[in-house]
């Protein structure tokens, strides 16, 4: 292609060729028009964020506090069954022991000893074990609770044996 | 620059301020040239910024946001010189022009920018349209082409009796 005079003038004195000059007030017009609160200042706030990390935070600690409390529920169901069944049948066992040592004690004319003694104070610990499982139902206090019981008739069937050797003794030598 | 744009992204009226005052007047000149006159420039550039700032974010940033802010105002301009009824862009001829001879019927002229200039405002809409979009905007006769919905044969074409016709005109001395 041959030279163009004309396109080497225009592209020498480019800028002579913006001559114009735009109406003063014409970026208020234009500012008018642009949106308030664009959409994307929200989504790109550090307050928008915050509030979504703050929602998520407390959605987070409720389902992982509503899911938890369910499943100790339902374990805690079964578990509390199945420890009532024990409670019931050990308590029994040991009142009708209790009952066994006491009419024992009334008959011989013996006072409490020692055994006696500590089989009231795990009679106190099991209370307040049991006032701490409705705190805390926990398999641990479940099983104190479990060996306190278990403890305090094998002290009982010691006692009675202690009780009836006496007597047996007494038969013997009688 | 980018930082300018994010900063606009992000609602910052200031940042559209300094995008404003930076491009306004290249640009209102780019509309001035295609329709011509100050009023229309005028609605041409608040529309054409108006555009961009709430489409920045189909900015990619693969060319130069100049050259992307122009073509909001070429399209702009154009659609506003195509709803004139008495004057009309140029239309692909419905036959093959063979190329014509490209001759520097301006060799050696003593131009002068403000004659030239006046000169252009004079020409008719489909050939100051093409003249300005090639010489003054740097778009070549395929972009010319692609924005004017002609072919580059029929750009350049327009292109050479727009200068023709504009040699006729700084000759008529009623500049």
């Amino acid at each position: 292609m041959k030279n163009d005079s004309l396109k080497e003038f225009i592209s020498k004195n480019r800028e002579g060729f913006d001559a114009q000059t735009p109406p003063e007030n014409l970026w208020q017009k234009i500012e008018s028009a642009l949106p308030k609160f664009p959409k994307q200042v929200f989504w790109n706030s550090v307050s928008f964020w915050r509030a979504a990390a703050i929602v998520l935070l407390g959605l987070s600690s409720y389902l992982f506090y509503v899911k938890n409390n369910t499943k100790v529920e339902k374990q805690d169901v079964a578990a509390m069954q199945g420890f009532s069944d024990l409670e019931n049948y050990y308590s029994s066992q040991i009142t009708e022991k209790m009952d066994l040592v006491s009419r024992y004690q009334s008959q011989t004319g013996l006072t409490e000893d020692e055994v006696t003694q500590n089989l009231k104070k795990l009679e106190a610990m099991y209370l307040v074990l049991k006032d701490q499982l409705k705190k805390r139902p926990t398999q641990d206090v479940r099983d104190a609770l479990v060996l306190n019981l278990l403890v305090r008739i094998d002290l009982i069937n010691q006692q009675l044996n202690k009780l009836d050797r006496p007597e047996k003794g007494e038969q013997k030598s009688i | 620059m980018d930082e300018l744009i994010a900063r606009c992204r992000g609602g910052d009226r200031q940042a559209h301020y300094q995008l404003y005052k930076l491009y306004s007047r290249a640009m209102y000149n780019v509309g001035y040239r295609i329709v011509n006159n100050a009023d229309e420039a005028k609605d041409v550039l608040q529309d054409a910024f108006i555009s961009a700032f709430n489409n920045l974010q189909s900015y990619r940033g693969d060319s130069s946001f100049g050259g992307w802010l122009k073509r909001i105002v070429v399209n702009k301009a154009i659609n506003l010189v195509r709803r004139r009824r008495f004057e009309r862009l140029p239309e692909n001829e419905n036959f093959d022009v063979k190329e014509e001879e490209v001759v520097d019927e301006f060799e050696g002229y003593p131009f002068e920018v403000e004659k030239v200039r006046r000169a252009i405002e004079q020409l008719p809409d489909g050939y100051r349209v093409v003249l300005s979009l090639y010489l003054l905007e740097g778009y070549d006769h395929g972009e010319i082409g692609e924005i004017l919905g002609i072919t580059e044969s029929t750009s350049k074409s327009q292109f050479n009796r727009s200068k023709k016709k504009l040699k006729e005109i700084l000759e008529g001395g009623n500049l």
